[in-house]
């Protein structure tokens, strides 16, 4: 090694101290004695250092060491010059980034115009200043332990999200679980679909016989949707499947809705309440007593008559305010007669264009549906609001419930 | 700003600036009442004239600063579009509170 070399390392040493993060670098150059000059120097600053002759051959050791974070390249070599390596770099898009300096013996504008439109970060003007070439380096490495910072954290935000999401997906087959199971129960048939607009809805239903004759049936939405709503619905709909020592109460809807009502009283900060139906049918009698809370109107189905009727008899939601009352209706339903309980997320359901499906489509698709059996209708009903949607999922938890009377 | 007041006599009107008050803005809604509560505005007077669509939300955020206010004033609301009258009849939102055609008619008497 020339004196004179020794003479600028030795310089070099007094102004930068080898405190830096230590960084995997590749230079690039066709010159020799240059190319170990600036390794000598960045080694002693506790770099691991990788040479380079042209840019197929840096190329190459890219490909294969993708822990290489900076690239010091020349501009001017035989065989792939330093814009063509900073291009084939560029396009070469790996998971992490490669801070790239462009060695130039042009101080032009144009160069580093030309320079930067391909993708260059820094330049470093032949013959290279150590002082600015320590200066330049640093810049680098602050973007790199930035980036590297900004990796990790995004490495660590992805575990967390693939954590949640997996509870959620086992709480969503909880929630699935808990679903009454298309049924006939004393010659009542049931089916019903459920999509919610989440990996967890806030909607829940439910029917299970009270005793020899009489089978409850009940649809409920929790206000908004995901966790909150559906933790409330999981509770909500293991009180309502309970029927043990509330059977008096369970045959009498407006009562089950009142007593709800004044156990779940949201406050104003949470706002947690939720519309309902809750019915209970005579399998003999084909009688029907239903009560509802601020639920869209059950629709009852005749297939004598071709009709469908809104069951009317509204009231406040559950939760809202203490003390409410709600109504019973009575209903005496025709052998073959359907009850259809949804949730507002079928009429509120909007097209591409933001319309939405409203109640009439609803009523005309279920008259159309006569023809077919209960579950054909849940299965003709979910065809018509998906060709309506024309998109992936749906803005709101879409259920609906239909029973069918065949004694 | 999605939302404006301004005083009429002991009034204080909320003005509802948006198309939908639905999830996206219900809680702004809500804070923005409590606030005008906490403040000592106890008569409140929502006007709904731009509201063209209303979920269950937005329906909370309403009761929820009526709630808020614990008897201790009063609150209407002003002028529902065809929507979101057919939603407080679906709840049967006259039990809580007056919904009035206009504010004018909200504001009478102060």
């Amino acid at each position: 090694m020339p004196t004179l070399w020794f003479a600028i390392l030795k310089n070099h040493d007094s102004f930068c101290h080898a405190d830096n993060s230590s960084m995997n670098i590749l230079i690039v150059e066709d010159a020799r004695d240059q190319r170990m000059l600036l390794s000598v120097v960045l080694r002693k600053k506790g770099h691991t250092v990788l040479e380079a002759e042209d840019g197929e051959q840096a190329f190459a050791m890219l490909q294969s060491q993708p822990d290489i974070r900076i690239v010091i390249s020349d501009w001017m070599m035989p065989g792939m010059d330093g814009i063509e390596l900073l291009q084939q770099v560029r396009k070469t898009t790996g998971e992490r980034y490669t801070y790239f300096i462009l060695l130039t013996g042009k101080s032009d504008r144009q160069a580093v115009v030309e320079g930067m439109n391909n993708g260059a970060d820094d330049f470093l003007v032949k013959p290279v200043n150590f002082e600015e070439l320590d200066a330049r380096l640093n810049a680098g490495i602050r973007i790199i332990e930035l980036e590297q910072q900004l990796e990790q954290q995004n490495q660590q935000l992805s575990e967390a999200i693939h954590t949640i999401e997996k509870d959620l997906e086992s709480a969503a087959c909880t929630q699935e679980s808990l679903l009454a199971k298309p049924a006939t129960i004393q010659k009542v048939d049931f089916d019903w679909f459920f999509k919610p607009s989440k990996i967890l809805g806030g909607d829940m239903f439910g029917y299970h016989p009270v005793d020899g004759e009489r089978i409850a049936f009940y649809q409920l939405d929790v206000a908004g949707h995901g966790i909150p709503s559906a933790l409330f619905s999981f509770t909500l709909n293991n009180i309502l499947s309970e029927s043990s020592d509330v059977e008096a109460a369970l045959s009498n809807p407006a009562e089950v809705l009142a007593s709800l009502n004044n156990r779940f009283q949201t406050t104003p900060e949470s706002m947690l309440y939720f519309t309902a139906v809750y019915g209970v049918i005579n399998s003999r009698t084909g009688e029907v007593v239903i009560a509802q809370a601020g639920h869209p109107p059950a629709l009852w189905i005749s297939p004598e008559n071709k009709t469908v009727n809104a069951v009317m008899g509204g009231g406040v939601p559950v939760g809202m305010m203490p003390d409410m009352e709600y109504q019973n209706q009575t209903l005496q339903l025709q052998p073959g007669d359907r009850l259809f309980l949804y949730s507002d997320g079928i009429t509120e359901c909007e097209d591409p264009q933001g319309e939405q499906y409203e109640e009439q489509r609803l009523l005309t698709a279920l008259i159309y549906s006569l023809q077919f059996s209960v579950s054909e209708t849940i299965r003709h009903v979910e065809q018509e609001i998906s060709q309506w949607r024309n998109q992936d999922g749906f803005d709101d938890d879409v259920t609906y419930l239909l029973l069918e009377w065949n004694p | 700003m999605s939302f404006e007041q301004r005083q009429e006599g002991e009034f204080t009107v909320i003005e509802v600036e948006e198309a939908r008050l639905d999830a996206s803005i219900a809680e702004s809604f809500k804070t923005f009442a409590f606030d005008l509560i906490e403040n000592d505005k106890h008569n409140l007077v929502v006007n709904l004239s731009q509201v063209r669509f209303m979920d269950s939300s937005g329906l909370g955020a309403l009761v929820a600063a009526f709630k808020k206010l614990a008897g201790n004033g009063s609150f209407s609301l002003a002028e529902a579009q065809p929507a979101v009258r057919d939603l407080f009849d679906l709840t049967s939102m006259d039990k809580l509170f007056t919904v009035h055609d206009s504010v004018a008619e909200a504001v009478k008497g102060s």
